[in-house]
């Protein structure tokens, strides 16, 4: 058998045995996500298409709706959840896109052009823009994830506390979201640094300089990756917070 | 304002002072630096295109190659600081290998310096790498304030660890990467949780979770991979590094769910020790109920972090696959079967750390009971 299908079928059941239903349907939507990830890059590769960038922001937005609306469900906590990711990653596109373009991180290194000689790559792709996909497109899960995070608790304080200002309910946000500040950079950076094991453990065998490293596109290029998927998660925060007090509490006075 | 003003202390003055101080520094120094540099650097101060060619390759994809003529103004060098350079540089427009330049831009060059000419070899990011690091930096600080601080000195330390496990395994390869890493993941959690949560229960039982979540994975993976006999795992595009792959591969597990593992641990034992301490009388089945429902909310978010943090980066590569009409079978498999039994494995880390953490959280509950 095959290890992947062993793999997905043991993340199934107990997927199912934990979550029971909805872990049902968090093995589905990570199947759907999976999906639209390979969609995306199948459009991408139509000459034709929308420029990449454009694509992932479709993307992320299919992403974090699957993620939200179908595991969970539409409510208000998971709407602010929802507008805050898609704000936060077009404010994050736009400095991804300049460092991108200023520090020529895209495409591959001389390092890596040994095991490219018999692939074409005059292929009419942007590179600049394809490898600020793939920063956003790695960071989306973390940012949807600290996302709910303060969004939930926020509605919480909120239910408990229904006379509290925008302001107050603002600093709660805030106060939740430093907690999580910490743990939140945390994962994303294991798990960005698993990935690069193999690249980090190949540099150190090329023996560079660390001069030589910090300006070799492939070291430069997962540093910078890591630093801005890192700073989305930060800027959600107080996006995140200040969303949930706004709406929250707007929803409130509709109500009256 | 003024309450505001109040509250900065002589600490905070000395602590932003510091931050600022190296700020400036730190950008003076990669602005200033070529001359620490062996390699010549030049700096462009005309470009101009000489030439712009239409190209077909064999799968049609059109493409332009593109001649341009820099003008550049060595850096470094000695006395030949300041000579003038002609460089004739050429690139495609997808620019996957080489790049477009525009005055203002540093390169690292081979030169021939009685030519007056050169040859393009890289491209001056220090300063591109700190400027990143900066905006982190200052994010982080501008929302977590204090947490903001320690956040960044754990990741740092993290990396730091990290940097220093790798050195002892490739100076010593008689040790294998996963003891390392073994040993690494141990020292990362305890710290890490150390760091963020103190000297208490919730942490302790959040360790413990985290390394028992995270070994189970690891056999789990490690069983399935024997059973199937590695049956369609293809490590050809991890072959970068002459090492094992299969090591490189199961280390990148260990240490790529551990952030999520982590983050699992903490948040299910905080959840149950706060449940504990509102209510002291509070039922151990109702406890683990409310545990589970805390589980199932985390479950999906958390997978998805870590799958999309791995999948993301063969997106360049499989369309390089697609450009040159590959199959789309050879395609997926060559570059995602790695990464997705890493995402795969990981997502059953976090998934069996919900479990875990419940009953090692209700075990130090019941102790503190008795």
């Amino acid at each position: 058998m095959n290890v992947l299908v062993l793999l997905s079928i043991i993340l199934f059941v107990l997927m199912t045995l934990i979550g029971g239903k909805k872990g049902v349907k968090t093995f589905i939507a990570l199947f759907l996500n999976f999906g639209v990830l390979l969609i995306t890059i199948l459009i991408m590769n139509d000459p034709n298409a929308s420029p990449p960038v454009l694509l992932t922001l479709i993307a992320c937005v299919i992403i974090s709706m699957i993620t939200l609306f179908f595991i969970h469900e539409v409510n208000s906590k998971m709407l602010v959840a929802f507008f805050s990711t898609i704000a936060t990653t077009l404010l994050l596109l736009f400095l991804i896109l300049i460092i991108t373009e200023r520090s020529m991180i895209q495409g591959f290194g001389p390092e890596e052009s040994d095991g490219l000689y018999i692939f074409s790559l005059s292929i009419s792709l942007d590179f600049v823009e394809i490898a600020t996909s793939v920063i956003i497109m790695s960071t989306i899960g973390a940012i949807l994830d600290t996302a709910v995070a303060i969004s939930s608790p926020m509605k919480e304080i909120h239910i408990q506390n229904p006379t509290i200002n925008r302001k107050d309910l603002f600093k709660a946000g805030m106060t939740i979201g430093r907690d999580i500040l910490g743990t939140s950079t945390n994962t994303l950076f294991f798990a960005f640094f698993g990935g690069y094991l193999g690249l980090l453990i190949w540099l150190k065998d090329l023996d560079y300089s660390v001069g030589e490293m910090i300006n070799a596109k492939v070291f430069s290029a997962e540093l910078i990756a890591i630093l801005i998927a890192n700073t989305g998660i930060a800027l959600v925060i107080p996006i995140a917070a200040a969303m949930s007090a706004y709406y929250y509490v707007l929803k409130q006075t509709k109500e009256k | 304002m003024r309450k505001w003003q109040q509250k900065i202390t002589k600490k905070q003055i000395l602590f932003f002072l510091i931050l600022f101080i190296s700020f400036i520094g730190s950008l003076l120094f990669v602005n200033l630096n070529h001359s620490l540099y062996d390699r010549p650097i030049a700096k462009v101060i005309n470009s101009t295109e000489v030439e712009r060619n239409e190209i077909t390759d064999q799968y049609d994809n059109v493409d332009y190659q593109i001649t341009e003529e820099l003008t550049a103004e060595l850096l470094n060098g000695g006395e030949n600081k300041g000579t003038l350079l002609t460089i004739i540089n050429e690139y495609t427009e997808s620019e996957a290998i080489n790049h477009h330049f525009e005055t203002g831009d540093e390169i690292f060059l081979s030169i021939d310096i009685n030519q007056q000419t050169g040859e393009v070899e890289d491209v001056k990011r220090d300063k591109f790498v700190v400027f990143a690091l900066w905006i982190f930096i200052l994010v982080l600080i501008a929302v977590g304030k204090k947490q903001g601080v320690y956040s960044f000195i754990s990741l740092a330390v993290n990396a730091l660890i990290l940097s220093v496990a790798l050195d002892i395994y490739l100076y010593n390869s008689d040790y294998s990467l996963l003891v390392i890493s073994g040993i690494s993941v141990v020292i990362f959690t305890i710290l890490s949780l150390l760091m963020v949560n103190g000297r208490n229960e919730k942490t302790y039982a959040a360790i413990i979770a985290t390394l028992l979540g995270t070994l189970s994975s690891l056999i789990i993976a490690y069983l399935a991979l024997h059973m199937t006999g590695e049956q369609g795992l293809r490590y050809e595009e991890m072959s970068l590094s002459t090492r094992n792959p299969q090591i490189i591969f199961m280390a990148g597990l260990l240490i790529g769910a551990l952030g999520a593992v982590m983050d699992v641990a903490i948040t299910m034992s905080s959840s149950l020790f706060e449940l504990y301490e509102k209510n002291n009388q509070i039922d151990l089945k109702k406890l683990k109920q409310s545990g589970l429902e805390i589980g199932k909310d985390i479950m999906g978010t958390m997978t998805n972090i870590i799958f999309f943090a791995y999948v993301s980066g063969s997106i360049p590569m499989m369309l390089i696959y697609m450009k040159n009409d590959l199959p789309l079978g050879n395609t997926l498999t060559l570059n995602l079967s790695i990464e997705l039994a890493r995402a795969l494995a990981g997502g059953i880390g976090i998934v069996l750390t919900i479990p875990i953490a419940i009953y090692i959280s209700i075990f130090f509950i019941k102790r503190k009971r008795v």
